[in-house]
């Protein structure tokens, strides 16, 4: 790969976003625009933000170096992470918004009105938020790695600094308009390479489109995440089924999707985002397999490689070659980049958000930027210590512990009256803290093979039936605990604006029909 | 695996994807009810509402126009050939057929108007055409007075009409009960909006009536448009209805304020508007930076200055959102502000500020006060955080539709 | 005129009756059964799926129907979803209202 083209591309998109966001919305407008400057964000706006935000380093690396190892099969993860959304549509997008909750803790301690859940939640938001941080940046030191020869820990190192000096020099200002900027960016930078590589591969003759059989199993040896690869191999249908569980009911819980919800005007709205947003990753989507087979097609040794990952990097200079091919692979590099900028500061955003709210001590601008360098620094100590587990699997252990807890918080707190802070705390704690454990474990390899290994890295399939029934069993055990409020609560989550809003009109008309009526009445009263 | 095989699963592959959707059907549609109502239960609720168009003339009292409006109505719930209503002296209304039997009905009421019982007679009608031989009166009672009757006119004697006509006459009298009640309510409403109306400083409106008054001449379109801000920018600051609004409705006032003064300072008087869409939706206490603008444009416009400017601007700063209104007037002596904002400063200076500020608060805590920094000279710089959600805070959702 | 509130039943919900807290729990068992069916719709294949590819062992199949077919159809769920809760939300309004809001598309 030529870093003469590649270095130039990253540096764009860092500047580009730094700028976007911070100059973004500085342009002064006058009364006369104020209908512009003041107007609320779009569904198909606001859709492309969250898609920008949602598409990670997993999505744009992770899948299609899976797909090039594992084989098809692995093509279970974008599926999952796009069908998320339609869970997260079916149960959660409108009342969510109507809610008013900005973050998580807010909508726990908005529904169930007890501290001590909205401390429990905000727990769990900065240990979900910190376990999707640690993939990204360690798709960054890998994208360095391959173009410059940098030391793995730079390129995190480097995603980090930006981030927070972005996030906490109030940079991010116009955070919507980077993050749609940022889903278009990606989208090209797979999209045109991926034409070009279609055009050498029918130029090459056009092999059938079949996908070709890759090693039965992965190469032994220094390998990512071996265990993982081992007890995937071992158990396949319990690992899919471990992985469809927690992609699709986790995406409802990720810190960084449920902040851009409150950016909706209203529920209604909320609800066309949401579909905008499953058209839009569902396009993106579309790619990553196209690489994957394309890898397997033109670059098979990868497959034994420890960086499947980088397929995607580096088939753009394999296949096409030449200077086009430098230049398709800097087009894929800044777009990576843009995947983990993107994503790394929507995490970081949300952390350090809750981190100020409910876990550091005093409030204030000052603590915000503390708290973003601490929502950055567990992560970045984590990708120097831990061993690398492909950035997928990573991001998949993230969705899990908020399948177990979140989901469960999310959907009977929506849906179910009876539902009670000691109810939902036991969820929490058991569902999301046994997730959250099991993923820690295999993070630090404790386990390195056997069932046990398998169940501990693919938790979902039963840390969220231990989450939903603890909830609904401690519930059930304590009626005297629910919240006073709920029958409101529960109003303002499910009516539709359209009865909110038509009382202010009617309240308005009111008072007009109340002086029209009298001068009607003492035009008759002189009648007669 | 042979092929044949691997075609007959794939051919399985829709079926089941047709079972899935028949099943997401039927739970959708269950058969025969429905939780929002059949077709058949919305056709029942139009005919009861079609039913109760007759209320609303009766709630404002018995009159000869209110009478001939609900005549109508009730006659179609009796279905009967013709009713009658009267007061105590004379017919009031007529509706149907047969009005020549008008003359003679109040002769036959003289007894339900003393005891307030109801009362059937034949009509004695001689002519052929007339289908109305039998009549069923009610008495019309509020307060225990007996006000009037109601007469229904049938082809012959029927005691289902005798009982509909009582439940009806019944009904009308509870009507204008409530009648009696609504005027009472409506005086004490009045008094609301009167105390509500001292809100908005009266100088403000004839200010802002003189010069779209200056318009009307010249530029009649700018005159109507600047009326219709002025109509929406008073609506918004008499609502009655919740403690919370949206910063995006309190904007779009401030941007009404903004063009009635404007249209009286004109060229003097520059705005300068940054705000992050992202803040929109965050919900604070209704009317709380209005005055802060207002505030705003007075410093700027104080003094000696020829042109003044005044920013504002929204930003999103994680969990708050941050709201700054910036002048470049006359400033004042940080002291003086300080007083104000204790509140000992008389009612007459800044009284908006120190409200806004005790509001802020209240609402949010300590921690939400008005940040203010002046000096003489200098301008004043406000800012206010506002936390994007608060237990206990929540607007009514903006009703600007997106679509 | 009349000075009750003009819809009654939109006061009944804003004040927290019982009959209030009725209506809505209408509205949000006809919203949980139209989510309720559109997960279905999904989950159905989705859990049937993985079996049916382990027995398949045709990598070119799994490959074209989890890389390219399902995200149409993932959309189109989608769009019935939101057609049928703003549907349900609409017949909602009327019912409580007796007639069909104005400035509702």
């Amino acid at each position: 790969m030529n870093e003469a083209y590649a270095i130039p591309a990253v540096a764009v998109v860092v500047l580009a976003t730094v700028l976007i966001g911070g100059f973004g919305l500085r342009i002064s407008r006058t009364t006369s625009d104020f209908y512009v400057a003041s107007r609320t964000v779009g569904p198909s706006l606001n859709a492309a933000a969250i898609s920008g935000e949602y598409l990670s380093a997993a999505s744009f690396l992770g899948v299609a170096g899976l797909v090039l190892v594992y084989g098809p099969d692995m093509l279970w993860y974008p599926v999952g992470y796009t069908a998320g959304y339609l869970v997260l549509l079916v149960f959660v997008a409108a009342p969510l918004r109507r809610s008013g909750a900005y973050t998580l803790p807010d909508f726990a301690e908005g529904r169930l009105e007890s501290r001590q859940v909205r401390t429990v939640v905000s727990v769990l938001v900065v240990g979900v938020g910190w376990l999707y941080l640690v993939p990204q940046l360690q798709g960054a030191g890998l994208t360095l790695q391959i173009l410059t020869g940098a030391p793995r820990w730079l390129g995190g190192a480097l995603v980090a600094a930006v981030v927070v000096l972005a996030v906490a020099a109030g940079g991010m200002r116009s955070i919507t308009f980077v993050q749609a900027f940022q889903y278009w960016l990606k989208l090209t930078a797979l999209l045109v390479p991926a034409f070009f590589l279609l055009l050498a591969w029918h130029r090459d003759g056009g092999a059938p489109p079949a996908f070709p059989a890759g090693p039965e199993l992965p190469s032994s040896g220094a390998g990512t995440g071996q265990p993982i690869a081992t007890s995937r191999a071992d158990h396949p249908l319990y690992a899919t089924y471990g992985l469809i569980v927690a992609t699709f009911l986790g995406t409802m819980g990720l810190p960084h999707v449920v902040v851009r919800f409150y950016t909706s005007p209203n529920g209604r709205a909320a609800r066309r985002t949401t579909v905008f947003v499953l058209a839009l990753i569902g396009f993106f989507y579309l790619l990553p397999p196209l690489y994957g087979w394309l890898g397997r097609l033109y670059a098979p040794e990868l497959t034994h490689a420890p960086d499947a990952d980088a397929a995607v990097l580096l088939l753009p200079g394999r296949t096409v070659g030449g200077i086009g091919g430098d230049l398709l692979g800097a087009l894929v590099a800044g777009g990576a980049f843009a995947a983990f900028l993107s994503t790394a500061s929507g995490l970081t955003m949300a952390v350090a958000g809750v981190l100020s709210q409910d876990v550091l001590p005093a409030r204030g601008v000052r603590h915000f930027r503390l708290a973003t360098v601490l929502a950055m620094t567990v992560p970045l100590g984590g990708t120097l210590l831990v061993s690398a587990v492909p950035v997928a699997d990573a991001v998949g252990m993230a969705f899990a512990v908020s399948a177990s807890s979140f989901c469960p918080l999310l959907v009977l707190g929506i849906w179910w009256r009876r539902l009670t802070p000691p109810g939902a705390l036991a969820g929490l704690i058991l569902g999301g803290g046994s997730a959250l454990a099991a993923v820690t474990l295999t993070f630090a390899e404790v386990v390195r093979s056997g069932w046990l290994h398998t169940l501990l890295a693919w938790p979902a399939i039963w840390s969220v039936p231990v989450g939903f029934l603890a909830m609904i069993l401690v519930s059930l055990a304590t009626p005297g605990h629910i919240p006073p409020h709920t029958s409101a609560t529960m109003t303002r989550l499910h009516l539709p604006e359209s009865l909110t809003v038509r009382q202010t009109a009617a309240a308005a008309e009111g008072g007009g029909t109340g002086t029209r009526a009298e001068a009607g009445s003492t035009g008759t009263r002189e009648g007669p | 695996m042979t092929g044949t095989a691997a075609a007959v699963l794939l051919a399985l592959c829709p079926l089941l994807l047709a079972g899935g959707f028949l099943l997401g059907r039927r739970t959708a549609h269950p058969a025969g009810r429905s939780d929002v109502g059949s077709p058949v239960e919305h056709a029942t609720f139009e005919t009861l509402h079609t039913a109760s168009l007759a209320a609303p003339p009766l709630r404002a009292g018995l009159t000869e126009d209110t009478a001939r409006k609900s005549a109508r109505r009730l006659r179609s719930l009796l279905g009967t050939d013709a009713l009658c209503l009267t007061n105590r002296s004379t017919v009031l209304a007529w509706d149907g057929t047969g009005e020549h039997h008008a003359k003679q009905v109040m002769e036959r009421l003289a007894g339900l108007l003393s005891t307030g019982r109801g009362a059937a007679f034949d009509c004695g009608c001689d002519s052929v055409d007339c289908p109305l031989r039998w009549a069923v009166a009610a008495p019309i009672v509020v307060d225990q007075r007996v006000l009037g009757a109601l007469i229904a006119y049938a082809p012959r004697d029927s005691a289902v009409l005798a009982r509909a006509a009582d439940e009806v006459a019944r009904w009308v009298s509870v009507q204008l009960e409530l009648a009696e009640l609504d005027r009472s309510r409506t005086r004490v409403i009045e008094a609301e909006i009167k105390a509500l109306r001292a809100q908005i400083s009266p100088h403000f409106i004839f200010n802002s009536l003189a010069a779209i008054a200056s318009f009307v001449r010249t530029d009649p379109e700018r005159a109507r448009e600047l009326l219709l801000e002025f109509a929406d920018f008073t609506r918004y600051s008499f609502r009655r209805h919740g403690e919370f609004t949206t910063l995006a409705d309190e904007l779009h006032s401030i941007d009404q304020y903004l063009a009635l003064v404007r249209a009286r300072f004109g060229d003097r008087l520059a705005v300068t508007l940054q705000i992050a869409p992202e803040v929109l939706p965050v919900s604070l206490p209704f009317l709380c930076l209005q005055p802060l603008v207002e505030n705003a444009v007075k410093h700027g416009l104080e003094g000696a200055v020829t042109r003044s400017r005044i920013t504002i601007s929204a930003q999103d700063a994680g969990a708050e959102a941050e709201v700054v209104i910036e002048d470049d007037g006359v400033g004042m002596e940080p002291e003086a502000l300080r007083r104000i904002l204790r509140g000992d400063a008389g009612p007459s200076a800044g009284i908006g500020l120190s409200n806004v500020d005790e509001r802020l608060r209240q609402v949010f805590g300590d921690d939400y006060g008005l940040v203010i920094e002046t000096g003489v000279g200098a301008g004043m710089k406000i800012t206010v955080r506002i936390p994007k959600y608060r237990a206990g805070v929540h607007s009514s959702p903006a009703d600007h539709d997106p679509t | 005129m009349h000075r009750l509130p003009r819809h009654r039943t939109q006061w009944e919900i804003d004040e927290q009756t019982t009959l209030g807290a009725a209506y809505v729990r209408s509205l949000m068992r006809s919203q949980l059964r139209a989510g309720i069916a559109a997960f279905a719709v999904l989950a159905l294949p989705v859990v049937t799926m993985p079996l049916f590819f382990g027995a398949l062992r045709n990598a070119t199949v799994v490959w074209a129907v989890l890389g390219f077919g399902c995200y149409p159809l993932l959309v189109l769920i989608a769009w019935w979803y939101v057609r049928r809760a703003e549907r349900n939300e609409r017949a909602f309004a009327r019912l409580v209202r007796g007639a069909d809001p104005p400035g509702t598309p």
